[in-house]
């Protein structure tokens, strides 16, 4: 049995379907990537799975039990962490509290939680030195690492990362999958990502959504054999994808 | 010189009530980003709540913490049924939502008591002590202390407390908040509870220095919404030196230059720093970045 499964799941935004039934699996263990262009749907799956976005149709099963329709707060507690497009840290708390408020989704004291995002840092050792910035004062892929940090603080066993290389510089964008290496060895992750090259070199399986609808679904290597599919999403001879 | 210490020491003193209730202002403001116009009417409910504690025959500190009590209560009340159900609208139905339920609360007082101000007795006995060329009044020492004492509060809890930290980042960003697992309704709620309590320990304690009326409300909330105006919207340190500066310059300005015109003082004020410094005096703590 997949950890995440999702069968024919369809969101509409107003008039707009965002989704019009994506069906797709996650095993455990595994790096799983969702490519597509802009606007194909990627983000509002996510959204779907954390609770941010209420399914209009379709199933969510997490670990066999079904999550469509639940709120966000009850999802993070089953134990998927949501790390959103943008970073979205708090502007006016510091690095460390952003880092602490992760594990709100579980029962443990302060001093616990304090001492656990301590040792978030050896993850991050590149925002140690922030500890007590506030958030609003860090540059784009210090915002990300604190993100990434703060949704590992939930402890889940599927993390959602949206588009963690956006707008972030080459060198940078490196780090952060590195970190993504790393996090793979505990943790079933979700990646979102417009760089192809970036999420496939990480990924177990990846699937490939155009308008709502999952068009293809394969291996790293099987993907990158596919010309025509190059051509259009990988980023291939024709068009390169930032 | 001595008045000016004498008038100094009464301006902290009615300054800190204009600070309890900015206080409050302040904090329902950044959770929800509504201005709360009821948040006066909190005061007067709890100075008539006090009164009728009082005339029933409780001795003074169990009146107080039924009155505060019933603050809380009221809260609750007022969150579930002003703001919760608008919670998904824009900030306008809230803000309308509000000065309906301050127009309520008033007009409920008034037909439950009559037009008639009522009046509270201090806390203490004793009308106070001189202390060289001041005389220190009993009660208002009793604001400033209270008021002190709820600035460290506050302080300790939202900076050094975890639960401090979720109502923060609750008021800085609800859709993250949701995500990491804390319970956005609850925090609100906490948020209405406490600013309901603020703003009625304003009431009950200004209540011995003023009438207890039905104006007494909208008096207080509109001097404590130029004092948060004048510390810089949405922060907590502005609003507690904006009230208290704004407590301060109207006691002066009523001795020196105009009984009359005291409430103009502060309306004053405010008008110069809406014309050249609209951010207040502590602006925006989380600024933009481009």
């Amino acid at each position: 049995m997949p950890l995440l499964e999702i069968r024919n799941l369809v969101v509409r935004y107003g008039e707009i379907e965002a989704l019009r039934g994506v069906t797709c699996a996650v095993e455990e263990g595994q790096v799983v990537t969702l490519l597509g262009a802009n606007g194909a749907g990627k983000s509002t799956t996510l959204r779907a799975i954390s609770g941010l976005a209420k399914p209009t149709s379709g199933e969510i099963l997490f670990d066999g039990k079904s999550i469509a329709g639940l709120g966000p707060e009850a999802i993070v507690r089953m134990g998927i962490s949501h790390v959103p497009e943008g970073r979205r840290v708090f502007p006016g708390l510091t690095v460390k509290e952003n880092i602490m408020l992760g594990a709100s989704n579980r029962k443990a004291s302060t001093s616990e939680i304090s001492r656990e995002a301590d040792a978030m840092f050896d993850l991050f050792p590149d925002i140690r030195k922030f500890t007590n910035a506030l958030g609003w004062t860090l540059s784009g892929g210090q915002l990300q690492m604190v993100a990434v940090a703060r949704g590992l603080m939930a402890k889940p066993r599927l993390l959602l990362l949206d588009e963690p290389s956006l707008g972030l510089a080459p060198v940078i964008v490196q780090a952060v999958f590195k970190i993504i290496s790393e996090i793979r060895r505990s943790t079933t992750v979700l990646l979102v990502e417009q760089n192809a090259r970036m999420g496939l070199s990480v990924a177990d399986y990846g699937y490939v959504l155009e308008t709502g609808r999952i068009v293809l679904g394969g291996k790293p290597d099987e993907l990158w054999g596919n010309e025509a599919i190059r051509a259009a999403y990988l980023g291939g001879h024709a068009k390169v994808s930032a | 010189m001595d008045l000016a210490l004498q008038l100094l020491f009464t301006g902290i003193g009615i300054g800190a009530v204009y600070a309890l209730v900015a206080l409050g202002f302040v904090l329902i403001f950044r959770a929800t980003n509504v201005v709360n116009f009821a948040q006066g009417e909190f005061s007067m409910v709890a100075a008539y709540l006090m009164v009728v504690a009082v005339e029933a025959g409780l001795p003074y500190w169990a009146a107080f913490i039924v009155a505060l009590l019933g603050m809380a209560l009221l809260g609750v009340v007022f969150n579930l049924g002003v703001y919760y159900p608008l919670r998904h609208r824009t900030y306008l139905p809230v803000i309308i939502a509000t000065i309906g339920a301050s127009i309520l609360l008033a007009n409920s007082v008034l037909a439950i008591y009559g037009p008639q101000p009522q009046v509270l007795q201090g806390w203490f006995d004793t009308p106070g002590i001189q202390l060289g060329p001041v005389y220190l009044d009993s009660q208002y020492l009793l604001i400033i202390g209270v008021t002190i004492c709820l600035v460290i509060f506050n302080f300790w809890f939202f900076e050094k407390t975890l639960l401090g930290k979720k109502l923060q980042a609750t008021s800085q960003d609800k859709e993250i908040a949701s995500l990491l697992g804390i319970s956005v309704s609850t925090m609100i709620m906490i948020t209405f509870i406490y600013s309901a309590v603020l703003g009625g320990l304003a009431g009950i304690l200004v209540a011995p220095v003023l009438f207890v009326s039905i104006q007494m409300g909208s008096t207080i909330a509109l001097k404590a919404f130029a004092a948060t105006i004048i510390g810089g919207f949405g922060d907590v340190a502005g609003a507690i030196i904006g009230g208290l500066s704004l407590g301060v310059i109207e006691t002066f300005g009523a001795a020196y230059i105009s009984v009359p015109y005291k409430d103009g003082f502060a309306f004053l004020v405010l008008v110069a720093f809406l014309i050249f410094r609209p951010q207040g005096i502590f602006g925006e703590r989380v600024a933009e970045k481009a």
